[in-house]
């Protein structure tokens, strides 16, 4: 299902996934953030996630490229950063469709949690959330999907690798050449 | 006869600077333990050991010229050798971080144990340094997908520059139970054992407030203990190296022009 381009409201590359959930909570957004992680050699496949905001609060979430839903798609997109963000305000009608399939939600606090790791802002996120989903949170699920995530042994062999690598080009950089293992 | 060890994380706010205090006063039970500050950018070990007043800082030994001497910036606290650094950002960009290995130097002649609370980022080479001038590493991560996959790339790039780990320390636990089929699943990618998992806790924020060590604060807490523990699993190698200054100082960053 897609969904419609919406108005452009930022469009950047950030370290941390962390820094557009907060500017999405903090303008209180309705739409959607498109995150494609930059390196490819993380990536489940091609393709980019897309999470859903009412008023700042993340609602659902897709993986264009694993096709997964939910939680699911959140820990696909769980990897080193930079990503490139784009947040898209559309209207809160706009996104009924989309958020009518159960499979995509999310709890409030899940982006927070699973994406960022920033336990602060998860519950600032709760802390915004309507009354009816304040009692949602990712702490149940998200064990699970970190369990998931280490058993992935290929992304995390890939995580490993494009570390040393960087550490390799770095100690260049730094002149730490001789240190090298 | 000294092991440095440096304690980091790749990810702000897993609680490193805690965890730096608690692993030194449960290791001071038995060896000479000095703790350093070598987060210099950020620095927040003066705010957990009372040190806010602190004259002399890391930063006054890293900045050239300075007519401070490593022992002005040591101070005897909880049984342990602290050395502080300082807040100022003017101080920060004075600082160079090539002489840390110089003052590690000199600090590893009076310590059976130097624990290096570093910064918590791997994009310079301030924020590198400590762990290259390590032996060893523990990681500390939470048990969350950011927090392990940051903390897997600091053992990575210690390891590309000759730093084994320590171990892990899974930080700021709030169900022990998954935390630990978690803790299970990933020493399969860390080169050392889980050291910990200690339990979110309210008594690690309150000693924070209070300006001392978790270990001080709260002996009797379920996070004190499980520290105690890590620092028990921890197997201190103080070497027999007769010649540990020079070890450092010969340690792999290059001399400043």
């Amino acid at each position: 299902m897609s969904l419609p381009s919406g108005t452009l409201v930022l469009s950047r590359v950030v370290g941390d996934p962390g820094d557009a959930l907060a500017t999405a909570l903090d303008r209180g957004l309705t739409g959607y953030a498109v995150l494609e992680p930059q390196d490819a050699l993380l990536l489940d496949g091609t393709g980019e996630g897309r999470l859903t905001f009412e008023d700042g609060v993340p609602v659902a979430a897709g993986h264009t490229g694993t096709g997964r839903r939910g939680a699911d798609a959140l820990a696909d997109l769980a990897v080193p950063g930079p990503y490139r963000v784009e947040l898209r305000s559309v209207s809160a009608g706009a996104l009924e469709a989309y958020h009518r399939e159960a499979d995509r939600r999310v709890a409030a606090d899940a982006p927070a949690d699973l994406l960022a790791g920033d336990a602060a802002l998860a519950d600032r996120t709760r802390a915004a959330a309507p009354t009816s989903r304040r009692d949602e949170t990712a702490d149940a699920g998200s064990m699970d999907a970190v369990e998931a995530f280490l058993d992935d042994e290929e992304k995390i062999d890939a995580i490993r690798e494009r570390a040393r690598e960087e550490a390799r080009e770095r100690a260049e950089q730094w002149g730490f050449d001789e240190t090298l293992e | 006869m000294v092991e440095a060890f440096a304690v980091a994380s790749g990810k702000g706010g897993t609680g490193k600077t805690t965890t730096t205090v608690a692993l030194g006063m449960a290791l001071a039970e038995e060896y000479d333990v000095t703790v350093v500050d070598a987060d210099t950018g950020m620095a927040n070990l003066l705010f957990h050991t009372g040190l806010t007043d602190a004259d002399a800082t890391l930063h006054d030994l890293l900045i050239a010229g300075s007519a401070r001497s490593v022992e002005d910036a040591v101070y005897e606290r909880f049984g342990m050798r602290v050395v502080p650094c300082g807040t100022s950002l003017e101080a920060f960009e004075a600082a160079d971080p090539d002489r840390l290995r110089a003052v590690v130097a000199e600090l590893a002649a009076d310590a059976d144990v130097i624990l290096l609370d570093s910064p918590a980022a791997l994009g310079s080479k301030s924020a590198v340094l400590p762990v290259v001038l390590a032996d060893r590493v523990a990681v500390v991560v939470e048990p969350t997908i950011p927090a392990l996959s940051d903390g897997l790339k600091v053992q990575e790039y210690a390891a590309s520059y000759g730093t084994d780990t320590a171990g892990v320390v899974f930080n700021k636990v709030r169900d022990p139970e998954a935390a630990s089929d978690v803790a299970e699943k990933a020493e399969r990618y860390f080169d050392g054992p889980t050291l910990a998992t200690v339990p979110d806790s309210d008594a690690a924020r309150a000693a924070r407030r209070a300006g001392a060590p978790l270990l001080a604060h709260a002996p009797d807490s379920d996070a004190a203990r499980a520290y105690q523990a890590a620092a028990g699993t921890l197997d201190v190698r103080a070497g027999e190296s007769d010649a540990v200054a020079d070890r450092f100082r010969s340690a792999v960053a290059p001399d400043s022009p």
